[in-house]
């Protein structure tokens, strides 16, 4: 167990850190929260990547063998002899070969049929539902991993605690009422700019700008919320720029946009910084109309990013430290409609990539017979799967930041 | 909150100066409220004048130079005829920047966020420019008048899918968000009051870019709405809106959170929305009593609003008397998180603390910097010829100086010694340590309220 002088040296010797520019008392804030990690054997981080859209799950792990899913689907199905068996009557879409590489080893399972009761069909609303865990007409203005880490904030104020990439604005996900979690459009821009050329003056004005950020007494004021976002966002921006110019991959991603924001995250998990959350988004699964191009994209650049990532947290060692998973926010109609597209719908599956997971597929794949208008009816409740992240996984207490108890899903052997 | 008890002790009586006259601190209050911050110079010249002539100027101010009004007659017609949304933001952009109407600028921009419109589903920057257009002629006039306009302006019916809303098939769209979010607040009607306005504004749809009444979609049948019956119209149900009680407060709690800010209690809101029904929703009378009001100067008041990206980036531009590049400018915005014609929903910006996270606050912090070293965003013109030769004389004269100019809120006792060592120790006040001052103060805490 590293005590705080082995883990300042670390760091130091390292050079992920540089000492100099780092005030002493943050930095003893973040050896002190790293050290608490260390101490409860954590270090874990949670991946969720959002498929922003409504991603089809009917086309994305196919019931190829349910004459169901031929008839509803004669422009849009995946054909028997295309799709990747996982069995006798279930498969992955052709473009997700890396993914079936990952089953096969026993890393990727598949909850089927999530979804939550009364499915909403606004991407704007359903999306809220599934950030913020909560059903209810207002909407709360924080998001469910937002409360986790308002559930323990005070002493791990000061490290980069949960992080989304390439978005203009926080995800609500991640909104909390005290705890800051930083916005990374890309890794260049997140950096603090000082402006001069004179070193030395810039260090006594970083410093300075440290100082005049200290918070004050009133931590519920704005001004001390204003002051504490500071000083993280100088500290993060710090580390950040170091850890990216230090990290060297052990595999080759895929340059598209979610291989390079997965990239990062590998970067950052390795940096052992006691970042927790992750979130990223895949956009564009709203496929009304043509369909097949735009989905097999999506799917294809989804899998090789995952599988990229995998190889690379395996090459470092880092496997068991992460677990991710995919989210949606509803799946599509069983039938596909008059443009070669389908139309919002309702329950779909949820990918979650670990190091120790259950066998496979989790659930039955949804009736596509026995349906609520005309949409996969769900029996797995997405909060569910939260509640095993938060208990099982990240170590927090589900029930205080998910408002209940659900039925309990083995998601970690 | 303690900050919200001491509101409450004021009130909306007119603001009496104290014993030392009315400060130049409260000037520039007036100057950032009201408007977009200014230079040293416009804050003296306000102090002179005095609040009374100074909040008359902003309500009813003079004609713009010629040359203002060429280069935003050009900027427009650009607009239009790329049909680049880009064009249109540079065009507005300028305006917050340079108009002498900085109080019109600033109430149309608040009706943006209060009757939120998206390009990114208009799509066209002709029915956008029309829209602001509408908001800017009642931006200060007639609320009626405003909200009657706005449910037959072309780019709202667009955006809140009029076309849809036929006889055989209602789109509440528009009804329900005239209810929760132009007019009353949720709470304050019912789901069938919801329906059946929306069965008023049937077939008020759009025909080649133009309002269109299509007759054959509106539904004559008698309706009831807030109890009354009849064949109601969407002018009526606007009528109906607007004679609701919980319209005027709906409407104070707007302008009480964008001129005094968050921590306002219901004693203000029941205060502000009597004098709303007392003048019958004309803006000009009610903003005009609220700018001179106790309330609006009171010291819970003052830098109590965390400034929006656009306050903050025109507000430095203003402050600083910067010639600035109006696409990256706009661009910047968009990734502050208040990109002008492209709000996220039409709900609007939340504003306050949701223009904060390390990211806004790393980019905010590297505009500062680029501004006073680099090139990017503008040049800044010589900082330390702006300051008048007797504040320049020490440090500390020079730090008091650019305080009373940018601060809504002073820093701490402790911080300015910070600052006054930094200064002592580099030497003579020079222009490159005059910038490297603003540096520090323009990232610091303080200077994101406003």
């Amino acid at each position: 167990m590293p005590t705080r002088r082995t883990f300042l040296k670390r760091l130091g010797a390292t050079g992920l850190v540089s000492l100099s520019g780092l005030p002493p008392a943050l930095l003893a804030r973040a050896s002190l929260a790293a050290e608490r990690h260390q101490r409860q054997g954590s270090g874990r981080s949670l991946v969720v990547i959002q498929l922003a859209g409504g991603n089809d799950g009917l086309n994305t792990v196919i019931p190829y063998g349910n004459d169901l899913y031929e008839k509803n689907r004669p422009g849009v199905r995946i054909g028997k002899d295309a799709v990747l068996k996982l069995n006798d009557e279930l498969g992955l879409h052709p473009a997700m070969g890396a993914m079936k590489g990952l089953y096969d080893d026993g890393a990727l399972a598949i909850v089927q049929g999530v979804g939550y009761p009364n499915p909403n069909r606004s991407h704007f609303r359903s999306t809220d539902i599934w950030q913020t865990a909560s059903l209810d007409e207002e909407r709360p203005d924080v998001g469910w991993l937002g409360r986790a880490m308002d559930e323990d904030d005070s002493e791990r104020e000061g490290t980069l605690r949960a992080i989304s990439l390439g978005f203009d604005r926080l995800p609500l996900t991640l909104v909390a009422h005290t705890a800051n979690a930083p916005n990374v459009r890309d890794v260049d821009r997140y950096r603090l700019d000082l402006g001069g050329r004179d070193d030395a003056d810039r260090t006594k004005r970083r410093r300075l700008m440290t100082e005049l950020a200290r918070p004050g007494s009133d931590s519920a004021s704005d001004l001390d919320f204003v002051r504490r976002t500071s000083i993280s966002a100088y500290d993060s921006a710090d580390r950040l720029q170091s850890l990216v110019a230090s990290y060297k991959p052990a595999a080759d991603y895929p340059r598209n946009g979610l291989g390079q924001k997965l990239q990062l995250i590998a970067q950052i998990v390795a940096a052992e910084v006691g970042t927790e959350i992750f979130f990223v988004s895949l956009g564009g699964f709203d496929t009304h109309s043509q369909q097949a191009g735009a989905h097999t994209a999506l799917l294809g650049e989804l899998s090789s990013a995952l599988g990229a990532f995998w190889s690379d947290l395996k090459g470092h060692d880092l496997e068991d430290r992460v677990v991710a998973m995919t989210f949606s926010e509803f799946g599509r109609r069983v039938k596909e409609n008059g443009s070669l597209g389908t139309d919002h719908g309702a329950a779909s599956q949820m990918f979650v990539l670990s190091a120790q997971p259950p066998a496979g597929i989790i659930g039955d794949h949804p009736s596509l017979s026995d349906l609520d208008d005309g949409d996969l009816k769900h029996h797995t409740d997405f909060r569910s799967v939260y509640q095993a992240m938060l208990d099982d996984w990240l170590g927090y207490p589900s029930q205080a930041i998910l408002g209940g108890n659900y039925p309990r899903l083995a998601l970690f052997s | 909150m303690t900050t919200a008890d001491s509101v409450s002790l004021a009130s909306l009586e007119v603001f009496q100066p104290g014993p030392k006259g009315w400060t130049l601190e409260e000037a520039a209050h007036l100057l950032r409220r009201a408007g977009f911050a200014a230079r040293w110079q416009e804050i003296t010249a306000a102090h002179r004048a005095g609040a009374a002539a100074t909040i008359e100027r902003l309500l009813a101010p003079e004609e713009p130079p010629a040359e203002f009004q060429e280069t935003d007659e050009l900027l427009h017609r650009v607009a239009i005829g790329t049909g680049e949304i880009q064009d249109l933001k540079a065009w507005w952009l300028h305006r917050m920047r340079y108009s002498n109407a900085a109080l019109t600028e600033k109430m149309t921009l608040l009706w943006h966020n209060h009757f939120a419109t998206s390009h990114a589903k208009v799509n066209s920057v002709r029915l956008m420019a029309d829209q602001n257009a509408l908001l800017r002629r009642h931006c200060l006039g007639d609320f009626r008048t405003l909200v009657h306009e706005i449910s037959r302006d072309v780019a709202m019916l667009v955006w809140l899918d009029g076309n849809a809303n036929k006889k055989r098939h209602p789109n509440e769209n528009y009804a329900r968000e005239l209810m929760e979010l132009f007019s009353l607040g949720e709470g304050n009607y019912s789901e069938r009051d919801i329906q059946e306005a929306a069965r008023a504004f049937s077939g008020w749809h759009v025909r080649e870019n133009e309002f269109w009444f299509d007759r054959g979609h509106h539904d004559f049948g008698t309706k009831s709405v807030f109890g009354k019956r009849g064949n109601l119209d969407g002018d009526d149900i606007v009528d109906l809106c607007l004679e609701q009680e919980a319209c005027p407060r709906f409407l104070a709690t707007k302008l009480l959170d964008a001129f005094i800010g968050p921590h306002v209690g219901d004693v203000e809101v029941n205060l502000l929305a009597g004098r709303i029904r007392h003048h019958d929703f004309a803006m000009d009378k009610v903003v005009g009593e609220l700018l001179r009001s106790e309330l609006f100067f009171s010291p819970a008041s003052r830098g109590a609003i965390i400034k929006s990206p656009v306050d903050f980036v025109i507000g430095t531009y203003r402050t600083l008397d910067v010639r600035p590049n109006l696409q990256k400018t706009s661009q910047l915005l968009a990734e502050l998180g208040q990109d002008v014609f492209e709000p996220p929903t039409v709900k609007g910006w939340e504003g306050g603390r949701h223009w904060i996270n390390t990211a806004t606050i790393l980019l905010r912090a590297n505009f500062v910097a680029d501004l006073l070293g680099g090139q990017r965003y503008g040049e800044v013109p010589a900082v330390v010829e702006s300051v008048p030769t007797a504040r320049r004389t020490s440090p500390k004269e020079l730090i008091e100086h650019f305080a009373s100019l940018l601060a809504s809120r002073s820093l701490g006792e402790d911080s300015l010694e910070r600052l006054n060592d930094y200064l002592v120790g580099a030497g003579a006040v020079d222009e490159q340590r005059s910038r490297k001052l603003l540096h520090l103060l323009m990232t610091s805490p303080e200077y994101q309220f406003g």
